[in-house]
């Protein structure tokens, strides 16, 4: 039984890779060692199968945390509620790296660790393949019924006949033949195929080496960026104008494509009946882009799955609110204020969306307002809720404050968010505005319109030069994987002995791999066709000889 | 295209009638256990350790070359052993699944009444299922694999199909109680606590990406859900046979006899894995072109990416240990097993209670 012959026992000398790692890891050396030779034996023991077997665990075992806690790269705000929940863990956590863990030096040490024994082993390998390429096929075994496949017939051809009709059914197969050299050791033939395995094992790893580059290289010279944009504004792929902007380790400003993209027009649709009630059933975004400024301008659809490719850099629809429109005059009855104002929808559902309006050019003291804007409003128990995502009844609900919004300090603050430590609040409860409706604020301090809303969406801008290389490696890998599981390494030997009258033909085989079997009848086939070619050649001689 | 709520409960009909049947197969097979005809040579009962090291392969017994010249002796197989039972195996010790003259479906029909009712039970029920999975799919316009319901009914069909395969190919019906029983207990879960009623999707799903990526996953999913069920068994019986040689458990167990070799389940299971792994590769391959089409990067440490790949991982694992010494057989099996329990964990536990990108089990 070939198949699941242990690789101790494989006579497959050159592909027999993991004996040798086995080898290698066993020899501890003995009695007094020079530095040469821990070093040589610390290479043994790393790109032993043993210790790649321990880095694959600690692999596994390194990436868990990295999808328990909230990250870094993909979770801040997630981070920061840590922080505030498990105010004594968390800096122990983060000292261990791992709100980023597959940042962190430890989880680098591992999968470098894997992949210099993975090299270890691999380059050596390869010599040993590109050395078996060009050798020959060992000389036929004397006893070829000993094989884990053979099969025995006579025929009426002489012996060196028959080996060679042999040798042309084998060599018609594509099998790499030996003959014997001369005619002392009988009549023989050996043949062996199958070096793709190896091959196709190679690739595999070669091509996972080459997806850890080409993720390198993302994070070297990719960049990330996010942009909320809200329909009829226009905006330029330039660092100021981007929201966030997360540039690889080599990446500058002057990088950036200069594009200018405009949302023209954003729809949203739901479902409205039905168990699935609210859920969005289409995202569709209209635009217009130039690559440059002043460049010609194309328009294009943005949806889900189907971003925008420009100037080298990709452009995703990733989310979407709403804006309402506010109309604010100060107390000299000059409109300050006119604009759709970005408000952001929470956790709670339905689009619920809290924003601020502030106006810094109100006479005598600055306004400023916070607000929630509720796209489908049912008042329950006294509270405002949002019972679907569309706008089909919309309604504003603001607190007015007037006094000094701070924003001279020289701290930044955030566009959504409000410091009310100068301000005094001029509206007890909070206000109730339909689109069109306007709030008077008490003591002549001016006046807010609610006029509309408008949708934004925001946008995720990336470039990452390493994607095409990553999904070459990906394929290339996929594809070694298959060759290697599906190309089988095997020998077939064919003896011919005068016996008698005749000639008494043996046939052995073997097959290095259990992997997907079928030897047997690859076997029994090359069997049937050797023994119907002999039986041909036969009876053609025969009829010669007439 | 709004969903057509008349097929969806043709598909629910077809589902629940694929339970039953399934639920009697399971009875068959354990009938034959219990009072088929014992398939082994009661009167030179091997030992147990025998048996296990018997290198007659999953279907390669008797493997030379029928016809005249197939006088070699059937003791060729006879080679040197694999795995913790290493005892010398000299002599043809009969195998416990019938000899491989004959061809699959014959085979099933000499091996008794239970058998044939079993497979055949088995065989309607992987039509009611995919009737099932086909019509829910009609149903809804898509491809039937939008949450995790339809996940679970879809990923045990592929199980079902494969393994009736397996049955068929290698006279691997020893086995079908075991992964059968687990097919129904994953269908009955799917359909007592997760069901969800036949619905549009989100946006996001909406790409020709979700047929290409889940479709893989789910293929890949049903493949080691067998792998895992024949871990479980190889376990079972590899404990047994220790004791066994240990003399803490009586040779000859009923059920233990009925088994194949413990080679021949170890085999089974590595090819199992074999043709799994490539199509979780190729599943999460296309997963990352999707999520850089959706998301704007291939790979972004999402839960649910991290979990695909922690299964990858382990998987690689179990197919190495393989070939490393002292870590094949019971040590590699205990890998695999491990494998599919994070595969299960991404799907009961990261994609339901753990916020990602990919929340879309629809299970509240």
């Amino acid at each position: 039984m070939t198949d699941v012959r242990a690789p101790e026992a494989d006579p497959f000398e050159s592909a027999a890779e993991q004996d040798d790692r086995e080898d290698r890891s066993r020899d501890r050396a003995a009695g007094t060692l020079g530095f040469a030779d821990w070093l040589k034996w610390g290479w043994r023991q790393l790109t032993s199968m043993r210790i790649a077997l321990v880095l694959l665990f600690l692999l596994a075992l390194g990436s868990v945390p990295g999808s328990m806690l909230p990250q870094e790269g993909t979770d801040a705000a997630g981070v920061q509620q840590y922080y505030t929940s498990h105010p004594a863990l968390a800096p122990l956590l983060n000292h261990l790296g791992l709100f980023n863990v597959f940042a962190a030096p430890w989880f680098a040490a591992i999968y470098l660790l894997l992949f210099t024994s993975l090299v270890g082993c691999v380059v050596p390998r390869t010599f040993r393949l590109a050395g078996s390429a060009r050798a020959l096929p060992p000389r036929a075994p004397r006893h070829l019924t000993r094989l884990p496949r053979s099969a025995e017939y006579t025929t009426v051809l002489a012996p060196a006949l028959a080996a060679e009709v042999a040798a042309t059914v084998l060599a018609g197969h594509g099998f790499r033949l030996r003959r014997p050299a001369d005619a002392s050791g009988g009549a023989w033939v050996s043949a062996e195929k199958g070096y793709l395995r190896e091959v196709g094992n190679l690739l595999f790893h070669l091509a996972l080496l080459g997806v850890l580059v080409s993720v390198a290289l993302g994070g070297l010279f990719g960049y990330k960026a996010d942009r909320l944009l809200v329909q009829g504004t226009t905006f330029a792929d330039t660092q100021s104008a981007l929201d966030e902007f997360y540039p690889g380790r080599l990446v500058t400003a002057a990088d950036l494509g200069p594009f200018t993209i405009t949302l023209n027009r954003f729809d949203a649709s739901y479902i409205t009946s039905g168990a699935q009630r609210g859920q969005p059933a289409s995202f569709d975004a209209q635009i217009s882009y130039a690559a440059y400024p002043g460049g010609p301008v194309r328009t294009d659809q943005l949806e889900v799955n189907r971003p925008l490719s420009v100037d080298g850099a990709k452009v995703y629809l990733i989310g979407h609110g709403y804006a309402p429109v506010f109309k604010v005059t100060d107390a000299r009855g000059q409109v300050v204020y006119d604009q759709a104002t970005p408000f952001i929808s929470g956790s709670s559902g339905n689009f619920l969306s809290q924003g601020v309006v502030k106006v810094l050019d109100a006479q005598p003291e600055q306004l400023g307002f916070t607000g929630v804007f509720v796209p489908t409003a049912v008042e329950a128990g006294g509270v405002l809720e949002s019972v679907f995502p569309a706008a089909d009844n919309p309604v504003v609900s603001l607190i007015a404050y007037a006094g000094n919004l701070g924003l001279n300090s020289g701290v930044t603050q955030s566009v959504y968010q409000m410091d009310t430590a100068g301000m005094r609040r001029l509206t007890a409860d909070p206000q109730l505005l339909l689109p069109g409706q306007s709030l008077k604020l008490p003591g002549g301090q001016g006046t807010i319109t609610f006029t509309g809303y408008v949708p934004w969406v925001s946008l995720a801008i990336t470039h990452d030069p390493g994607q095409l290389p990553a999904l070459i490696c990906g394929i290339a890998a996929l594809g070694g994987l298959l060759l290697s599981f599906m190309v089988r390494r095997r020998r077939v030997f064919v003896r011919a002995r005068a016996s008698g009258p005749g000639t008494t033909v043996q046939i052995g085989g073997l097959a290095r791999t259990d992997a997907s079997g079928g030897f047997e009848a690859e076997f029994a086939s090359l069997a049937a066709e050797l023994r119907s070619a002999h039986h041909q050649a036969a009876a053609s001689r025969q009829h010669e000889g007439e | 295209m709004p969903v057509n709520l008349a097929l969806g409960h043709v598909s629910n009909d077809f589902l629940i009638a694929a339970l039953v049947i399934y639920s009697l197969s399971v009875v068959a097979f354990a009938g034959d256990f219990a009072f088929g005809r014992p398939r082994r040579a009661v009167a030179s009962e091997p030992q147990v350790r025998e048996r296990a090291s018997t290198l007659a392969g999953v279907g390669a017994a008797g493997a030379a070359v029928a016809g005249p010249a197939a006088g070699a002796p059937a003791a060729a197989d006879g080679g040197p052993a694999d795995g913790p039972a290493a005892a010398p195996a000299a002599a043809a010790v009969p195998d416990s699944m019938p000899a491989v003259a004959a061809p699959p479906l014959r085979a099933v029909a000499q091996a008794g009444r239970w058998v044939q009712a079993a497979m055949a039970l088995s065989a309607v029920a992987v039509v009611a299922h995919t009737a099932a999975v086909v019509t829910r799919g009609l149903a809804v316009h898509r491809a039937p694999w939008g949450n995790m319901y339809e996940f679970v009914t879809a990923l045990t069909c592929v199980a079902a199909i494969f393994f009736l395969f397996v049955m068929v190919r290698y006279r691997a019906w020893a086995l079908g109680v075991f992964v059968m029983g687990a097919v129904v207990v994953a269908l009955g879960l799917a359909e007592t606590l997760i069901y969800t009623a036949a619905g549009q999707l989100v946006p996001a799903l909406q790409s020709y990406w979700l047929d290409i990526h889940v479709t893989a996953m789910t293929l890949a999913t049903g493949i080691f859900f067998v792998a895992a069920v024949l871990g479980v068994v190889y376990l079972v019986a590899d404990r047994y046979s220790r004791r066994v040689a240990a003399g803490r458990a009586e040779p000859g167990n009923g059920i233990m006899r009925r088994l194949p070799g413990l080679e021949q389940i170890d085999r089974l299971t590595y090819r199992t894995i074999m043709f799994g792994f490539p199509v979780w590769t190729f599943g999460v391959i296309a997963g990352a072109i999707w999520a850089d089409q959706a998301w704007g990067r291939y790979w972004g440490w999402d839960p649910v990416e991290t979990w695909a790949f922690i299964t990858w991982v382990l998987y690689a694992a179990f197919l190495h240990a393989r070939a490393t010494a002292g870590w094949r057989g019971r040590r590699a099996h205990y890998i695999q097993l491990l494998g599919f329990a994070s595969l299960m964990f991404n799907i009961l536990v990261v994609q339901v209670f753990i916020a990602g990108l990919h929340s879309y089990a629809g299970v509240s």
